[in-house]
């Protein structure tokens, strides 16, 4: 019995030196992973008339906010974010409503095709997406010339959205359905047995039991889609629709010897998708916990 | 193909830049017709595009355009672009829903293009501007196929040797007389011992160093030898283009350490930054010395690249030429041809000018007396030559410069000594691709 | 068992009103629909196209090429198998180095070492960074008057080469790839571990039983459906790598990935249906993992 007390303590002590030595390390490499961001902000800070004249590690003249204020009026940067939340929110319901959609089907009903649907989408979901850029591209086209207008899903933010749904809905229905088998299959029944059918079902039972994992997803998506890069680059020609991740790319090349417009504009940029996960963080983590119990 | 025929009268195009001044009034008289079709566009918006060019590129356009608008009542919606983005994607956005008119290269960029029906036919156009535009620069933006202009030639410029006159006077040499060879081979080794880079270049993109081989190529082995290569009528392992790429690895020692790291903006920060003895690069980038600072605009100098090989002397020019083309698929054809021909007419022009515009236009009408010294030294230098080339990715096919050349001079940079390798490669790509 | 299966499966049909029926229908159609249009057709349209010559303007000029587009990637192309190699090397790295440490730091991160908090942020915020984001940021360290050449004394006239250097660009753009996919794997890692009962662990720390035995006999295990996630997510962002290296370097020549080799020659002006094969070429190597993964997750529904 004291034996036994001694080694844990024995235990305790060797690793209470063990993790010293681990936080330091994992302390030192975390100040190695935010410097560049933190180097960027700095730079942001910076009038480029300062770097010019007394070069990039000179002591700050100026420091002022005159770069976000310019990235916002000079690059438009407002816009680009407005586009970037045009196409981001409903690409994001979208996919997370028909990835429950598929997930409630399949765990809930015992269909032949289930298996195969599962499949379809999950695979779907690791495609290249090269692979389809260019039928896309032409299937867009084609579909507008039918409804008269080109423009009704090429360089418009409907074709974008459905891009990215139909891109990302394999994920979130794979998640959801592995998420979904871990709700007990009698909530269904007894739901069944009340006489709900089956879209009450769906949107008063199953839906409110999945809020975890869509909250978690509805993070990840949102930095995903608000992220992408590919295919805003392609299928919008106007860049005044861009969202403001391919937008920053013409900035790049715009801006490209005032680095330090450009920093502020990226620090910009990269603002939502911050601030987003900072708030959201305990939803995220705890919908992720996706199916752990099931062992 | 057409080259052989186009460089007889490119020349030309020179002459009328260079006589300049003659401000000939195009369009004096609007003939009913085209009264009629002003009367149709009025009222109408069209859309532009200008690729790149920053803030400077905004302004000119803003300048013309508003123009254009007081003139015919026609509004116009103008967007700048990433020059890379809008050409990686240029046929789908050319298929999709283009901008009516934009700038746009001559050459093969744009004959290719206007034969497969996504440019519009400028036949009328260009004939309307006939009184201003060289017989030459009509020539050239003239596909050799089709005989049709599907771009409306407005500005060239010569891609030549730049670098600092006080910098090439520091190490005790000319900035007058860079002429041979010899000439230059001094000037990098010179350079280099001050602890600067000899020749800059950069490739990331690809098509930067392009232009050293083009002019390091009709010179050791002349202008007909080169179209003719690009053409596939010549072959790339043949000795002739090894030699050319013998005289090729000879300039990396002298280069900077980072030439793939680096596009033409690097390069004209070295220059820009005095870090670097010549560049070989086309004469847009002066724009922004005049930015920085008059003196460092006064220091800048331009000559054509040295002879190699006496018979062909210096003979040959990278000028590749400019213009404005109009997409088929715009949603206002007719505009936009209008508002093409408004920027490649002197009253355009002149608007452009004003606006701060630098560039050399092919006009007749262009007014070159009010030149200051580099500018009229940049005429010089594309007056000198004989033949014209447009650039190896405006004079080559495209599925061939871009993915095929571009990579091979990467990985000649890389490692020079696998030149033979590189070319047979090179040779066995061309032979690859599906005859047209 | 399976007689049970069968009468479940019977009553849920039969239980079924018409109206049910159609909204099941409406579910799961919408959804394969979109999937079907936007995903598979395409595929099929770019495989097929792969055995053209054609230069993506008008239909009728789309002739047949065989296998002719395939020969010349690899018969001709040297950037074909560096791409190849980079997407080796990277999906290599991802997998043997990347998410093994961010699987560590996860683990390192829950036991409640200290600043655990702290870190946790650190080591995510590049996560919510876009690539392109990063590609700027990065630049602004290793481009030619950049932070990292400043620090080595180096100006834009004697800058070293970095993205353009064959022998480090690949660790360099390794690392900056990792530099946002450790933390990744760590988040997801450590909403998985969040439910990892404490008790357990403790009670085998007091048995004795070492670190990595408590991982690998304890945690691993529970956290199977987060394993899976973190293997798709891992398979997916180094075959699909795309976005910063078109930042940095604007096109495929000097650090080819099969992906920018597609869009090289699937679109813009060169653009030729050697581009559509380079595509199925992607598309076949990524078969083999797509098939492991859904034989593993779905194993015993397969049954």
């Amino acid at each position: 019995m004291s034996s036994g007390v001694v080694q844990s303590e024995k235990y305790r002590n060797s690793q209470k030196r063990k993790d010293f030595f681990i936080s330091l390390f994992i302390g030192i490499f975390a100040i190695v992973w935010i410097f560049p961001i933190l180097w960027t902000v700095w730079t942001s800070l910076r009038p480029y008339n300062d770097i010019i004249s007394y070069g990039i590690f000179s002591w700050p003249r100026h420091l002022n906010f005159n770069n976000y204020v310019n990235a916002m009026r000079e690059m438009k940067i407002g816009g680009y974010l407005l586009n970037s939340a045009i196409v981001t929110i409903p690409s994001v319901i979208l996919t997370l409503f028909f990835g429950s959609l598929i997930a409630f089907v399949v765990t809930r009903y015992k269909f032949k095709f289930n298996l195969t649907l599962l499949l379809l989408f999950t695979a779907g979901n690791m495609l290249p997406i090269v692979l389809t850029y260019i039928p896309v591209f032409w299937m867009f086209i084609w579909v507008g010339e039918l409804f008269g207008n080109r423009n009704l899903l090429y360089n418009n933010y409907g074709g974008l959205i459905l891009v990215h749904v139909g891109f990302q809905v394999g994920f979130a229905a794979f998640v959801l359905s592995s998420y979904m088998k871990t709700i007990p299959k009698e909530i269904s029944e007894s739901a069944t047995i009340d006489g709900a059918n089956v879209f009450r079902h769906y949107w008063n039972v199953i839906l409110p039991l999945l809020r975890p994992a869509l909250a978690a997803l509805s993070v990840l998506m949102t930095t995903w889609i608000y992220n992408e890069f590919f295919w805003a680059l392609v299928l919008m020609s106007d860049d005044s629709k861009r969202p403001i991740t391919s937008a920053l790319r013409r900035l790049q090349g715009q801006y490209v010897t005032d680095f330090n417009l450009l920093a502020a504009g990226a620090i910009i940029a990269a603002l939502p998708t911050v601030i987003l996960f900072f708030v959201l963080r305990k939803q995220f983590i705890a919908g992720l916990t996706l199916g752990s119990t099931k062992g | 193909m057409s080259e052989k025929e186009n460089s007889l009268s490119r020349r030309s195009v020179l002459k009328g830049a260079a006589v300049g001044g003659l401000g000939l009034v195009a369009g004096g008289a609007l003939s009913a017709e085209s009264a009629s079709a002003a009367a149709r566009i009025k009222g109408t918006t069209v859309r532009w595009t200008t690729r790149g060019g920053g803030a400077t590129g905004d302004k000119i356009a803003k300048a013309v355009n508003d123009a254009f608008t007081k003139k015919t009542g026609v509004k116009v919606v103008a967007q700048q672009v990433n020059s890379d983005d809008f050409q990686n994607n240029f046929a789908q956005i050319m298929q999709g829903s283009p901008d009516d008119a934009f700038g746009w290269m001559a050459g093969y960029r744009s004959n290719h293009f206007g034969e497969l029906g996504l440019l519009a036919d400028l036949t009328r156009e260009i004939n309307r501007l006939k009184s201003s535009l060289p017989t030459s620069a009509i020539k050239g933006a003239t596909s050799p196929v089709s005989k049709k202009p599907y771009i409306l030639p407005t500005t060239y410029y010569p891609w030549a040797l730049h670098y600092r006159k006080s910098m090439v006077k520091d190490i005790g040499m000319n900035p007058e007389k860079i002429d041979t060879w010899d000439d230059f081979v001094k000037l990098m080794t010179l350079t280099q011992k001050k602890g600067l880079v000899g020749y800059s270049l950069g490739a990331k993109g690809g098509w930067e160093a392009m232009g050293t081989f083009d002019i390091l190529n009709s010179r050791i082995n002349g202008y007909k030898y080169h179209i003719d290569l690009l053409n596939g009528r010549a072959k790339w392992t043949d000795a002739k283009t090894k030699e050319t790429f013998k005289y090729f690895a000879q300039l990396i020692p002298f280069m900077n350490d980072n030439v793939l790291d680096i596009s033409w903006d690097g390069m004209r920060d070295l220059l820009l930054q005095k870090k670097t003895g010549a560049m070989l690069m086309g004469s847009w980038f002066a724009n922004d010395f005049k930015a920085k600072s008059q003196a460092d605009y006064d220091d800048l100098w331009v000559v054509p690249f040295p002879e190699i090989n006496p018979k062909w002397g210096r003979d040959t020019i990278d000028a590749p030429l400019d213009g404005i083309s109009v997409a088929a698929n715009g949603k206002n054809v007719a505009a936009g041809k209008a508002l093409a021909e408004f920027w490649a007419s002197p009253e355009g022009i002149a608007e452009a000018v004003k606006a701060g515009d630098t560039s050399i236009y092919v006009s007749k009408s262009f007014d070159t007396s009010s030149y200051d010294s580099f500018n009229k030294q940049k005429l010089a230098v594309l007056a000198s030559a004989k033949n014209i080339m447009f650039f190896l990715d405006r004079d080559a096919r495209g599925d061939f410069a871009g993915p095929v050349v571009g990579p091979a001079i990467q990985s000649f940079i890389k490692k020079p000594s696998d030149v033979n390798k590189i070319l047979e490669s090179v040779q066995a790509q061309w032979d690859a691709l599906p005859k047209n | 068992m399976k007689a049970a299966a069968t009468i479940k499966k019977n009553r849920s049909r039969r239980s079924l009103s018409k109206g049910d029926r159609f909204t099941l229908s409406a579910f799961v159609g919408i959804p394969t629909l979109l999937q079907i249009i936007l995903l598979w057709v395409p595929a099929v349209v770019t495989i097929v196209l792969s055995f053209t010559y054609w230069n993506g303007v008008r239909l009728e000029d789309i002739r047949w090429a065989g296998i002719q587009n395939y020969k010349t990637i690899f018969v001709n192309e040297p950037l074909f198998y560096q791409a190849l190699k980079n997407n080796g090397i990277w999906l290599a790295f991802f997998v043997l180095v990347a998410t093994p440490l961010g699987i560590l730091l996860a683990y390192q991160v829950d036991r409640g070492i200290k600043g655990h908090a702290f870190y946790e942020s650190i080591y995510y915020l590049p996560v919510v960074l876009s690539l392109a984001v990063i590609g700027i940021i990065w630049n602004f360290m290793l481009q030619p008057g950049g932070f990292v050449q400043g620090l080595m004394g180096l100006d834009i006239g004697n800058a070293i080469s970095i993205w353009g250097n064959p022998d480090i660009n690949t660790w360099v753009i390794l690392g900056v790839a990792s530099w946002r996919h450790i933390g990744y794997i760590m988040l997801l890692y450590l909403s998985g571990l969040k439910s990892v009962d404490p008790a357990l662990k403790e009670a085998a720390a007091i048995d004795g039983a070492t670190e990595w035995q408590i991982f690998r006999k304890i945690i691993l295990p529970t956290m199977q459906p987060v394993n899976i996630i973190i293997v798709v997510i891992t398979l997916i962002e180094s075959l699909r790598a795309f976005d910063l290296v078109y930042i940095i370097y604007g096109n495929p020549t000097i650090f080819p990935l099969l992906n920018l080799l597609v869009f090289q020659n699937f679109a813009g002006q060169g653009i030729s249906m050697k581009g559509a094969a380079y595509a199925v070429i992607l598309l076949v190597l990524c078969i083999v993992p797509i098939i492991t993964y859904l034989r593993v997750t779905f194993k015993e529904d397969l049954k």
